[in-house]
């Protein structure tokens, strides 16, 4: 075990980073992503309540790693056959656009759930005083509904993280594609997974304990 | 009374929730300064009709003019006309996340019609005449429902409106606390601001009120000064619902 760690910290290190790096990439744009469909589902336009709830009906029903199969080899070769030759996607790009799209879909759950649960004379007593639906809902409705969302949220940042090991099948050198290398070198699978399995749960201990803190600053005040 | 101002004019009004009918033939006009207080049982739609003055509700059919804007035309900026129509509600609704001076100065400040210190100033102008100054920077949470009420009603004032909405201003509060709201509201009301309330409090309609106006599944039964209507009722709803409360 030692011996492992000895050989490989820098690449494990790195690996870790990676990680870090889709994980990070991927809740940016799934943020949103979400916000975007949270705000067409509670909406009063039915046009935008469908496409809302079409998508993440769609996202969620698909296992991410058939999203990611389908993003990483399905578009490229379904951009070939229109013609278009040396079109591809980085095994990152792929990564944090199948994250980004199965995070997002859940986030808009979240967020909607948290808009829904602001009570709507917050809303009507805004709209009384002549602000308009845009600067109530950015005024009066989200900072209320932030406050109830973030349990979820960080439950939803400690998924994705965890959700980026299977970003491996599509060879991003993430933590856990390294591990497969180091296990396959090794030969010492038992060390090698606990000491990937030890690095995750540092990370998102210390995520969730950040995450605790902002949580408890935010909602004092109250 | 006929020179005088027509602040709210409805003609015909009708509003719809799916089938259910709640106002079936609503017309009535509102002069400058008038007091209008709006009696009924549950479910007659008095505050539906409140609620479709600001189009919170969006009248199903007939027309709406407040203060020569008519809020049932698509093409008018309701937004605008609100600025100009205080409402006040039975549950507050303050913003729970901002301060009681915060909860005032908000929305003169985001449209613009005061600077932060004006519109600091004059919120706490308006906290010291509800008598809530020395409360200005507690959050909604720490205060009783009569406070709430009462920076509600310097929250409506802040937009300085022409005419104020009530809905059921005092039912959620603790009977000792409905007398220091309903003291506010009266003050409004001598100092000539157009008023329409719905209120079950008979006290109030008969103290302040120019006219008292009785509603019953969804239309206006009957109207009036409020002696003639309260003490001597001539429809038989009316005496029933009279009766009743009182």
């Amino acid at each position: 075990m030692i011996a492992i760690i000895q050989n490989y910290w820098s690449m494990l290190l790195s690996a870790l980073g990676k990680t870090l790096l889709l994980t990070l990439l991927s809740l940016a744009f799934a943020m949103i992503i979400g916000m975007i469909f949270a705000l067409m589902n509670v909406g009063r336009k039915r046009i935008f309540n469908m496409i809302g709830t079409i998508y993440v009906d769609a996202v969620r029903g698909v296992p991410l790693i058939v999203l990611a199969y389908f993003i990483y080899f399905g578009i490229p070769a379904g951009i070939k056959t229109m013609g278009v030759q040396d079109f591809r996607l980085s095994a990152l790009q792929a990564g944090t656009i199948a994250l980004a799209m199965n995070c997002g879909a859940y986030m808009a759950e979240i967020i909607r759930a948290g808009i829904e649960s602001v009570d709507k004379g917050q809303m009507e007593a805004s709209r009384s005083l002549g602000l308009n639906y845009g600067k109530s809902m950015r005024l009066v409705v989200l900072p209320q509904a932030i406050r109830t969302m973030i349990p979820s949220i960080i439950n939803q940042f400690i998924i994705t993280l965890k959700d980026t090991s299977i970003l491996s099948v599509i060879g991003f050198p993430e933590l856990t594609n390294m591990g497969k290398t180091i296990a396959g070198n090794t030969f010492q699978s038992l060390q090698t997974w606990a000491i990937i399995g030890v690095m995750y749960m540092i990370v998102i201990i210390t995520l969730s304990k950040i995450a605790k803190n902002i949580e408890r600053r935010i909602n004092r005040g109250r | 009374m006929e020179d005088k101002k027509i602040m709210v004019h409805v003609e015909n009004l009708k509003k719809n929730f799916g089938k259910l009918e709640v106002l079936k033939d609503i017309s009535m006009d509102i002069t400058e300064g008038e007091v209008v207080v709006l009696l009924g049982p549950s479910g007659s739609g008095k505050s539906t009709f409140l609620r479709c003055l600001n189009q919170l509700e969006t009248a199903t059919q007939g027309k709406i003019i407040i203060d020569q804007s008519d809020v049932t035309d698509k093409h008018t900026d309701i937004n605008k006309v609100r600025e100009n129509i205080g409402m006040v509600f039975q549950h507050f609704n303050l913003f729970a996340h901002k301060t009681v001076l915060e909860n005032i100065t908000m929305a003169p400040i985001e449209l613009k019609l005061m600077t932060k210190e004006e519109a600091k100033a004059e919120g706490m102008r308006l906290l010291k005449r509800v008598g809530m100054d020395e409360k200005a920077d507690v959050y909604p949470s720490q205060i009783s429902g009569g406070q709430k009420q009462r920076v509600a009603i310097a929250r409506a004032l802040a937009m300085k409106p022409d005419i104020m909405l009530f809905d059921e201003p005092t039912s959620a509060l603790d009977p000792e606390m409905v007398g220091e709201v309903l003291a506010v509201m009266k003050e409004l009301a001598s100092e000539g601001m157009t008023m329409v309330v719905v209120t079950h409090e008979i006290g109030f309609a008969r103290e302040v009120s120019d006219r008292v106006v009785f509603m019953d599944d969804g239309y206006i039964v009957e109207q009036g000064i409020p002696s003639e209507v309260l003490l001597n009722p001539q429809e038989p709803r009316t005496i029933d619902f009279l009766n009743k409360v009182l």
